[in-house]
């Protein structure tokens, strides 16, 4: 049983993931705010669409911060939640895109995500739940992370 | 109860972490996956080669001077990883770190012994009683090989615990399938980002894929592979990528790198773990086992 065998793969199966890109939805903000203070009463917008003041009982209980990493072929929307000592309580991805190929450095194609924001479910192409294969860095959401801590890592009150 | 369902991802061990899971009530499900990340966030923190507080760094400092206690899940991976280096015999190595370091594939620190680039003695981690470490020679570890698998299988087992009756953990494409029912899986081609080469249904067992590295953030193209073969000491090429599915993430995770670094002679071994792969050579073809999709013929 040790020999090994030519594959040819189901010729559905082949075609699946050659679409220019897929996005993967995990949470809305709503959720991942409900998800990361589950006992705040309310969540008070500082600025628009991107920082919150996560409340209960009308203290400050945390910060809720959202962020886009925008590199070059991939967009990926993530919350830092902090704590009310400004230290980091939890990170979510809410929406992974993932692109490829010559195509995405189109102009155009690029130019569909423009003012696009958290609330604007973008829909590229297929969703393809599960991919094993190389591993992609999460470098730049990490750096995204330490970029938030720095600037409002300081303290909710 | 209304069947529920969640999916959620971090960014944990260098990659995203993304975990779905299925259950009948919605606030449990909550509830284990926060447990499930949790423990994922713990197996970073203790196995990071990165951070110079963890069970790694401390070990990469100290354990050639005198026995270091680790954590009871750190014990664990370095007692499977003496055990795969041993079964077999020598492809699979967690003291190439010298020589990731070298590649460029680790950060050099100002911890770096110079001379000692080749792979250490295999007696080199002796694991003591009340979960000390001792490091008969000088040698750097990284549990890279096998720390994301573990991570995997542990998470798939606090979900379980939890009576998450079905989910996936997938860690950057090392991941496990646990429930009733199969879950296709995508398999990246190796040569190419872009396409899959197929699907594969899998259910109640583990699948790793090791081939280049992909960062979208920077090119669209493939670094070559981080594999390091001991003996020649230098990174596997004659393989474009490989796929073990195994029972466990740790196993797959580990035969990944045998299989890139022995090729079609790793077949006894792999039958020896009830694992089988898939192989994408440098001359395009694509080779299985023959177990391979037998299993899930039936």
């Amino acid at each position: 049983m040790s020999h090994w065998i030519k594959w040819t793969a189901p010729a559905a199966a082949l075609v699946s993931v050659t679409s220019a890109a897929h996005a993967v939805q995990y949470l809305s903000v709503a959720q991942a705010q409900k998800l990361a203070f589950p006992s705040a009463t309310g969540f008070v917008e500082v600025e628009a669409g991107r920082l919150w003041k996560a409340q209960a009982g009308g203290k400050a209980i945390g910060l809720f911060v959202f962020d886009r990493v925008i590199g070059k072929h991939l967009f990926i929307d993530y919350t830092v939640a902090l704590g009310p000592g400004g230290q980091v309580h939890r990170v979510d991805i809410l929406q992974y895109r993932e692109s490829y190929g010559g195509e995405v450095r189109q102009a155009s194609w690029l130019a569909q995500f423009v003012g696009k924001t958290g609330a604007s479910p973008l829909e590229v192409d297929r969703d393809i739940r599960n991919i094993s294969g190389a591993t992609l860095s999460s470098h730049h959401v990490t750096e995204g992370v330490k970029k938030i801590l720095g600037l409002y890592g300081h303290g909710a009150r | 109860m209304a069947p529920a369902s969640l999916r959620r991802a971090c960014p944990l061990l260098g990659t995203y972490v993304d975990i779905s899971a299925a259950g009948s009530d919605h606030r449990d499900l909550v509830a284990a996956v926060d447990a499930a990340l949790a423990v994922v966030e713990k197996i970073h923190r203790l196995m990071s080669f990165h951070d110079p507080a963890s069970d790694v760094s401390r070990l990469n400092r100290e354990a050639a001077l005198g026995p270091v206690a680790v954590d009871p899940w750190t014990w664990r991976v370095l007692d499977a990883a003496v055990d795969l280096n041993r079964r077999l015999r020598g492809a699979f190595d967690i003291t190439v770190a010298p020589m990731l370091q070298d590649l460029g594939l680790l950060p050099s620190g100002a911890d770096r012994a110079g001379s000692a680039c080749a792979p250490a003695p295999s007696d080199t981690i002796e694991l003591m009683s009340d979960r000390r470490v001792h490091f008969r020679h000088a040698a750097r570890i990284d549990l890279g090989g096998v720390a994301k698998g573990f991570a995997v299988d542990r998470a798939v087992a606090m979900l379980r615990m939890r009576n998450v009756t079905s989910g996936l953990v997938n860690a950057g494409g090392d991941l496990a399938a646990f429930g009733p029912h199969p879950q296709t899986i995508h398999l990246r081609d190796p040569r190419d980002p872009t396409r899959s080469i197929g699907a594969i249904d899998i259910r109640a067992e583990a699948l790793a894929s090791t081939g280049g590295r992909f960062d979208p953030f920077t090119s669209a193209a493939i670094a070559p592979p981080a594999v390091i073969d001991p003996q020649a000491r230098a990174p596997a090429r004659t393989i474009c990528g490989v796929t073990v599915r195994a029972p466990t993430c740790l196993l797959a995770d580990a035969l990944t790198k045998v299989v890139m670094i022995e090729g079609e002679a790793a077949a006894p071994l792999l039958d020896q773990f009830a694992a089988a792969a898939l192989m994408v050579r440098a001359d395009g073809e694509i080779v299985v086992t023959p177990s391979w999709q037998a299993a899930r013929a039936a």
